[in-house]
């Protein structure tokens, strides 16, 4: 089971003289279990690729195959509820997706539909939940009383409920505080390591997704300009500027860093502590390459970037 | 701008959407006229209230807002509110134009600018956020990042002393979040904007004059933006993230090595 693009393109009102093509000609293969970072500038792409995955918008030439179902331009649309269940999409705006008056309801809306017997769809809800960081005091809670973050998390508990084999994130986390978006990324490992979840997320902060993701698929225009593994990304990491990204930080350090050192061949550490940690090593291994500190450590100074800070 | 120099003055502000789930409860705070704030605490702590409280779409349950040296009220909230820019989250809730162009002139419109003004202003504040391309395109053509882009010269055209960005930068990407955080720099250097910032963003916070930390409806800190990302208690109670370069540096000071001088720490 994989999902597979062949020389998919897509154009928004295709029959109009306000034709908009969003992508070109793209070919990738994911297997299933991957965890994959889709990054690219604002407009190149990268939504229109996501609602592809199960069947909102379909090819407007070419062929797709995810998991048991085809879709290929021009022909009549396969049925697509199983994929539905099995592929749940979370939106760029995901509390857009919530309706009912309590969360509750509104997170066993979607198991309920999908046949789950009430008390089924309501264990569902609970764990789901827990899973966003959430706890069951917010259950009986209207979602259109709750700020903007708990209401982003409710919407990805919703899609969680429904446990989709394929879980496809558009940009979810764009205005959680930074500790929610890593615990979320922490989540989405957990459940593509422990459940054999394949996660699929969109992201402007990939620095926040570089630990977990195995594949990258970096968008620019409307073509896939890049697809491989994170080492093969940091590697090529100029393709990433190349196509209107910003270079991670934690890529641009490694890069220092292994360019200082010859590590060029290693797996890169792209988290603050997997690169102190290797650069204390390499203190041990050459002795003066990482000068260890004197006595009387002086107080950690913060750069910023202008004068008078602080 | 008023007497005291301040463009905003909380006295004890308490605001709930219902009686049983207070949001904000006595907060006092004053803001000078030409600083930049960044209003930080985790989800649900009532900051995105705060904003609107302070733009005056909502109106305060307890205390006073004073803008400028007006009390602002049903009387003056109409005199108040031009002086005032808001930019939110969702772009998408912002629109009003059928075109760029039209989005932006909205405003300029109401105002009754003269024709060339407006063309001018318009033309201005779109180079500046780098949409003078998108000017005839349908607001739907856009991707989010220039959506907000063009919510944000659409406010900056109607050139408001103070304004107030509630998590302008997050649905943009890393790129143009720097973009964005050039322009809020050089708004701040030019001296004619007060602006409050909710924002989880660290290197936005830290370009900031100020952070104020909001926890359980009270302001918990109000501090520099260094000190508060020296503070991992504090960082861990509002529930933000040191940027990379900072915690590489603690990671590297904690195991009692330093970094060699060929290599520098310095925002991208």
């Amino acid at each position: 089971m994989s999902i597979d693009f062949e020389q998919v393109s897509f154009a928004y009102d295709e029959h109009s003289l306000w034709r908009n093509s969003a992508l070109e000609q793209i070919s990738l293969h994911l297997e299933t279990g991957v965890f994959a970072g889709i990054a690219g500038a604002s407009g190149s792409g990268k939504s229109t690729l996501m609602q592809h995955f199960n069947g909102i918008l379909k090819p407007t030439e070419g062929k797709l195959r995810v998991l048991d179902v085809t879709m290929q331009a021009g022909d009549k649309a396969p049925p697509l509820r199983e994929l539905r269940r099995r592929v749940g999409l979370v939106f760029q705006f995901p509390e857009q997706q919530l309706f009912e008056d309590t969360v509750e309801k509104d997170i066993c809306f979607g198991p309920l539909n999908f046949g789950c017997t009430p008390d089924e769809a309501k264990q569902r809800a609970r764990r789901a939940l827990s899973l966003v960081g959430l706890d069951d005091s917010f259950l009986p809670r209207n979602p259109f009383h709750l700020s903007g973050g708990q209401m982003r998390k409710v919407a990805i508990a919703s899609v969680l409920a429904m446990e989709p084999d394929i879980i496809a994130l558009d940009e979810p986390a764009a205005t959680l505080d930074p500790q929610s978006r890593s615990e979320l990324a922490s989540m989405l490992s957990r459940l593509h390591r422990e459940e054999g979840k394949t996660v699929l997320v969109v992201t402007h902060r990939m620095e926040e997704i570089l630990p977990f993701a195995d594949q990258w698929i970096v968008m620019e225009d409307g073509h896939k300009s890049f697809q491989g593994s994170v080492k093969e990304l940091v590697q090529e990491a100029g393709r990433l500027q190349a196509s209107g990204l910003a270079i991670p930080d934690c890529i641009r350090y490694w890069n220092e860093v292994a360019a200082h050192y010859g590590l060029e061949e290693e797996e890169p550490c792209l988290t603050a502590e997997s690169l102190a940690d290797r650069l204390a090593v390499l203190s041990d291994q050459v002795g003066n390459a990482v000068t260890p500190l004197p006595k009387e450590e002086a107080p950690l100074g913060l750069e910023t970037s202008r004068e008078g800070d602080g | 701008m008023s007497e005291n120099g301040l463009a905003y003055e909380l006295q004890r502000v308490s605001f709930a959407y219902h009686p049983d789930h207070p949001v904000l409860h006595e907060i006092t705070l004053d803001i000078p006229s030409g600083s930049w704030v960044s209003l930080v605490g985790p989800n649900g702590c009532g900051k995105s209230t705060l904003a609107k409280l302070l733009g005056g779409l909502l109106a305060v349950n307890g205390g006073e807002i004073w803008v400028e040296g007006t009390r602002l009220d049903r009387d003056t909230v109409a005199r108040l509110r031009p002086r005032i820019g808001m930019v939110f989250q969702n772009p998408d809730n912002q629109f009003i134009g059928a075109t760029v162009e039209e989005d932006i002139a909205f405003g300029l419109e109401g105002r009754c600018l003269p024709r060339e003004q407006m063309v001018e202003r318009v033309k201005e504040y779109a180079e500046k956020m780098q949409i003078g391309h998108l000017l005839s395109k349908h607001p739907a053509d856009l991707s989010g990042g220039q959506k907000q882009r063009v919510a944000v010269a659409s406010i900056l055209a109607m050139e408001p002393g103070i304004i107030i960005f509630d998590e302008a930068s997050s649905m943009l990407d890393e790129k143009a979040r720097g973009e964005l955080l050039a322009i809020l720099e050089e708004m701040q250097g030019s001296g004619n904007y007060t602006m409050v910032s909710i924002t989880h963003d660290a290197d936005e916070i830290l370009a900031s004059d100020r952070a104020i930390v909001l926890g359980g409806g009270s302001v918990v800190a109000d501090l520099s933006p260094a000190e508060l990302f020296e503070d991992g208690a504090l960082l861990d109670s509002c529930r933000l993230i040191a940027p990379y370069r900072i915690r590489l540096k603690h990671a590297i000071r904690t195991r009692g090595l330093e970094l060699p001088k060929e290599l520098k720490l310095e925002r991208g």
